[in-house]
């Protein structure tokens, strides 16, 4: 008897968690959450970009080009980085 | 005690110095408060999973709480496929959640502020998820590096550019959280500093901003611990199932 009680109680409550508007208050959490996320990818993918650029310069003794070369297509890296996760967060 | 703002992330060794070869592994404040939180999880999850009573108690519902967090956010982000590494995911997030939350007590040591610790972390998961994407995929793995649908002619800098976008993915995941990290504890290191030197006429404006910015720092120790987890969940999404 007390079982079957806790059972609907436990339904009638599970009711309530669903009718109220969970899925906005999971949105605002997990926004700020792809705020922080944006902002670093950009500067993560020059920095690596410029990285790689210093080390093929070393290797090949090609001084300022592959650097230069290398910082824009990681600037380009990155704004298609911070596209890509603004694509995913309206889905 | 120090008033420079930077002295409490200064890494000290604690016992007797033990080297191998020309490395230095002894034990330092570092290890120390990882060992603490660590320890801290094992006690909290033991005891809250001692009893499986049907009205939980705190530490129960605490246990349980965090179980079905993490349990949904890795079906949510990653889907059915990734089920197998929850126990990977969660330790990571609780690690570092703990290690974050251990920070905020006065006169600890934050271990998730030096970025070494935090780009271990990132790359053993970058080094992981790399690995699963091949063992699932085989070389077809490597198509992720080649989107559909772009001309011939603009392939070799579009691979290039995913190439460099794939290799940021450790270090955007390890200095947003070393970052936010030093630079929260920073700021409020520099607000107690005002606190002492303005004296008791003063010294109220920015003592009041040091306890809004302890919540903040909350908050932010805990998103940040969330979002290194969310995003670890959504590389792993990409390593399971190839989109593009």
């Amino acid at each position: 008897m007390p079982k079957e009680t806790f059972k609907t109680r436990l339904e009638i409550a599970k009711n309530k968690i669903s009718k109220k508007n969970l899925p906005n208050n999971r949105k605002a959490s997990s926004s700020i959450g792809t705020a922080f996320k944006m902002s670093t990818e950009l500067v993560s993918a020059v920095a690596v970009g410029t990285i790689i650029g210093f080390i093929l310069d070393k290797t090949f003794g090609t001084k300022p080009w592959l650097i230069l070369i290398f910082f824009f297509v990681g600037v380009i890296a990155g704004i298609m980085n911070v596209i890509k996760s603004a694509k995913n967060m309206q889905k | 005690m120090s008033t420079n703002p930077m002295h409490q992330f200064e890494v000290y060794r604690i016992g007797p110095e033990i080297k191998v070869g020309s490395l230095d592994i002894s034990f330092t404040n570092a290890s120390l408060f990882m060992v603490i939180s660590s320890i801290a999880i094992l006690i909290v999850f033991n005891l809250g999973s001692k009893k499986n009573s049907i009205i939980p108690n705190k530490m129960q519902l605490l246990a349980e709480l965090s179980y079905t967090f993490v349990a949904k956010m890795i079906s949510d982000t990653a889907g059915s496929k990734a089920k197998p590494y929850f126990a990977f995911i969660f330790s990571i997030f609780m690690f570092v959640l703990f290690c974050n939350m251990f920070g905020m007590i006065p006169y600890t040591f934050t271990v998730t502020s030096h970025i070494i610790v935090t780009f271990m972390l990132a790359s053993f998961i970058f080094i992981g998820v790399t690995i699963i994407g091949f063992i699932k995929h085989g070389l077809g793995y490597l198509k992720l590096f080649v989107p559909s649908g772009v001309p011939v002619v603009l392939l070799p800098l579009i691979v290039v550019i995913e190439i460099i976008s794939y290799l940021s993915r450790p270090i955007s995941l390890s200095v947003r959280l070393f970052a936010n990290m030093m630079a929260g504890h920073t700021m409020m290191k520099v607000f107690g500093g005002f606190v002492i030197s303005l004296g008791i006429v003063g010294g109220w404006l920015p003592l009041s901003f040091s306890v809004a910015l302890t919540g903040l720092e909350i908050l932010v120790a805990f998103l940040q611990a969330y979002v290194f987890a969310i995003l670890t969940c959504i590389y792993l999404n990409d390593a399971l199932n190839l989109h593009h």
